[in-house]
């Protein structure tokens, strides 16, 4: 099957840019970003809920070459809570309301920017997840959280360097 | 396989792991991690959406094979 490649997360993250599409890396992909080792097969992505946020994320997803209908279009222009994309060259999961994430302004102010990447915070994605409290989740926690110790003690060593 | 519990010390296994993943360009990392598999009944629709995420846990849970472990817990 067909892969993800790294060249097609640059262009969601470039269409995404370009359209001034508020949103975030969630998930595991977010979390591979930041250095996490692990595997997933899809982009989660937390949207910022507003109809002009929603417009222009449909606009980039037609951009990157998703094929959408018009019943898609409003949905997604709505801000549908979830949306689960596999009809373009990578499957793309839209989050509007994640479980566990309040705002998304609470989030965008704990982002991380990986290479021009916007990335949820490590905390943001483990709250997620446990508050989605799925089998797959709970089993990964644990080293998610030992991750995210992790991560906190490297970014503390370089901000001290 | 350590100990699921994360209690703060991290075990030596996952450290060489984190530390290895750090060395690794970005590219690299997405590279590695993004593995196309089929998931079945998931990946047969090219679409689907769902007005709130207990919609979507309770589609899981009604819909998809247990062994994928989106049943909630």
């Amino acid at each position: 099957m067909a892969g993800f490649e790294y060249r097609q997360a640059e262009e969601i993250r470039n269409a995404f840019a370009g359209q001034g599409v508020r949103y975030l890396f969630l998930g595991k992909s977010g979390a591979l970003l930041l250095g996490y080792p692990d595997t997933t097969q899809d982009a989660d992505l937390y949207l910022d809920r507003s109809p002009e946020n929603g417009r222009a994320a449909v606009l980039a997803l037609r951009q990157l070459g998703f094929t959408l209908d018009a019943q898609q279009v409003a949905e997604i222009e709505r801000c549908k809570d979830f949306v689960q994309l596999k009809n373009g060259p990578f499957d793309v999961d839209l989050v509007f309301a994640p479980d566990g994430i309040e705002q998304f302004e609470d989030a965008w102010r704990r982002h991380i920017d990986v290479e021009g990447f916007p990335v949820c915070h490590p905390d943001d994605i483990i709250n997620s997840k446990r508050a989605a409290n799925r089998q797959k989740d709970r089993e990964s926690l644990p080293r998610l959280e030992a991750f995210r110790d992790y991560w906190l003690k490297q970014r503390a060593t370089e901000e001290d360097a | 396989m350590p100990d699921a519990a994360h209690s703060g010390e991290i075990p030596r296994e996952w450290l060489d792991e984190f530390e290895a993943a750090a060395r690794r360009p970005v590219a690299t990392r997405w590279n590695y991690g993004l593995v196309k598999t089929y998931k079945p009944v998931l990946d047969d629709a090219e679409y689907r959406s769902f007005e709130s995420m207990e919609e979507y846990r309770q589609w899981c849970e009604a819909n998809l094979p247990e062994w994928l472990g989106y049943g909630r817990v």
